[in-house]
């Protein structure tokens, strides 16, 4: 049993290589700046994303299954990837208007 | 909770339906509010097997970013003619996030649940169930095991005993309106004396989910699907759906 538990310990923490450097994205004037992220493609990596608006977003991602929220004046991250190369919408499901585009080459 | 499936298997002899579930650990409505119906039609060539029904209204949130409750309350009609549709119970269920989503190898949370039962009978007990769940991203792709401990308080050792269920599903994240998955729920009976395979009940099938945006008011969240009986002891086939609106707060 002890060994079982060690193991999922060691699978659960273990990660794939990770980009040196986070991706930011900022929430400003209803609009995510910037619009379009370029990601490295078969890396996992980190994105901050920074609420500079006066109510809280929900950023989310379909394609991806991911989604964060986040509240004024606060910056949280999320791991994604590794990812193949291609274009991955993501939007505010508060106010699902403000949108933006990963792309992944 | 998004993007849960409680499902029940409805088996004659069964004394109360058995039920399964599909759980994500990542998914705690975090400042929303879910509401939920889930429904279950279980049908068989044979009569006593065949009929089984389960409707079931879900309410919760997420208290934090890493822990979720929620209440449910059951109807079920059990297999077999002539049985009547009644309430099976209610759930007090909560869902703690273990790890930060996509930062290890897989995601892992842990559920537990309490089971009041409404018929208060040596074959209907309360129960609790406990159990670990998973979650792997692969690309466009997101894959979910869980593996679920039941323990009924019941003075009938049929039925009081610790039994093991598991629960699959692999879903391809095509679009956000629809998003085929493939699923399997089985119960492979007591941990101390589990049921041979052909005994034990496994289902698996074909299932659409998908989203739809409705602006202010949320999301609306849709599963349907059909899956097929694997094993002598399940139904030939079961339909499941579920709608889910998430509203924010």
């Amino acid at each position: 049993m002890k060994t079982l538990f060690a193991l999922f310990l060691f699978v659960a923490t273990a990660s794939p290589l990770v980009a040196d450097e986070p991706l930011h994205l900022t929430l400003r004037d209803h609009k995510f700046v910037p619009e379009q992220i370029e990601a490295p493609a078969h890396v996992k990596f980190r994105l901050l994303i920074k609420n500079e608006g006066d109510s809280a977003i929900e950023w989310e991602i379909d394609e991806l299954d991911r989604e964060e929220m986040v509240e004024p004046g606060e910056e949280r991250g999320v791991f994604l990837g590794p990812l193949e190369p291609g274009k991955y919408r993501f939007y505010d499901d508060r106010h699902q208007a403000t949108k933006g585009t990963l792309i992944v080459k | 909770m998004k993007r849960i499936i409680t499902a029940a298997l409805l088996f004659a002899g069964a004394a109360r339906a058995d039920e399964l579930r599909l759980i994500s650990p990542n998914e705690i409505d975090y400042r929303e509010i879910e509401i939920e119906h889930e429904g279950l039609a279980a049908f068989d060539h044979s009569p006593g097997r065949d009929g089984g029904r389960i409707y079931s209204l879900d309410v919760g949130t997420g208290i934090t970013r890493w822990w979720h409750v929620g209440a449910e309350l059951d109807y079920e009609r059990e297999a077999g003619p002539d049985r009547p549709t009644q309430i099976n119970g209610a759930q007090l269920e909560t869902l703690v996030r273990l790890t930060e989503p996509g930062e290890g190898w897989v995601d892992a949370g842990l559920y537990a649940e309490y089971d009041r039962s409404a018929l208060h009978s040596r074959e209907n007990p309360d129960g609790v169930l406990v159990g670990g769940v998973f979650l792997k991203d692969i690309g466009r792709t997101t894959h979910t095991l869980d593996l679920f401990f039941n323990k009924a308080f019941s003075p009938d050792e049929d039925v009081s005993g610790v039994r093991f269920s598991y629960a699959w599903q692999s879903r391809w994240n095509i679009w956000r309106q629809f998003a085929p998955a493939i699923e399997v729920f089985g119960q492979a009976g007591r941990v101390d004396q589990p049921d041979r395979f052909e005994r034990g009940q496994l289902i698996a099938g074909p299932v659409a989910t998908g989203t739809f945006l409705l602006g202010p008011l949320g999301r609306l969240r849709y599963e349907a699907g059909y899956l097929f009986g694997a094993t002598d002891a399940s139904p030939s086939g079961t339909v499941r759906w579920k709608v889910e609106m998430e509203i924010p707060l």
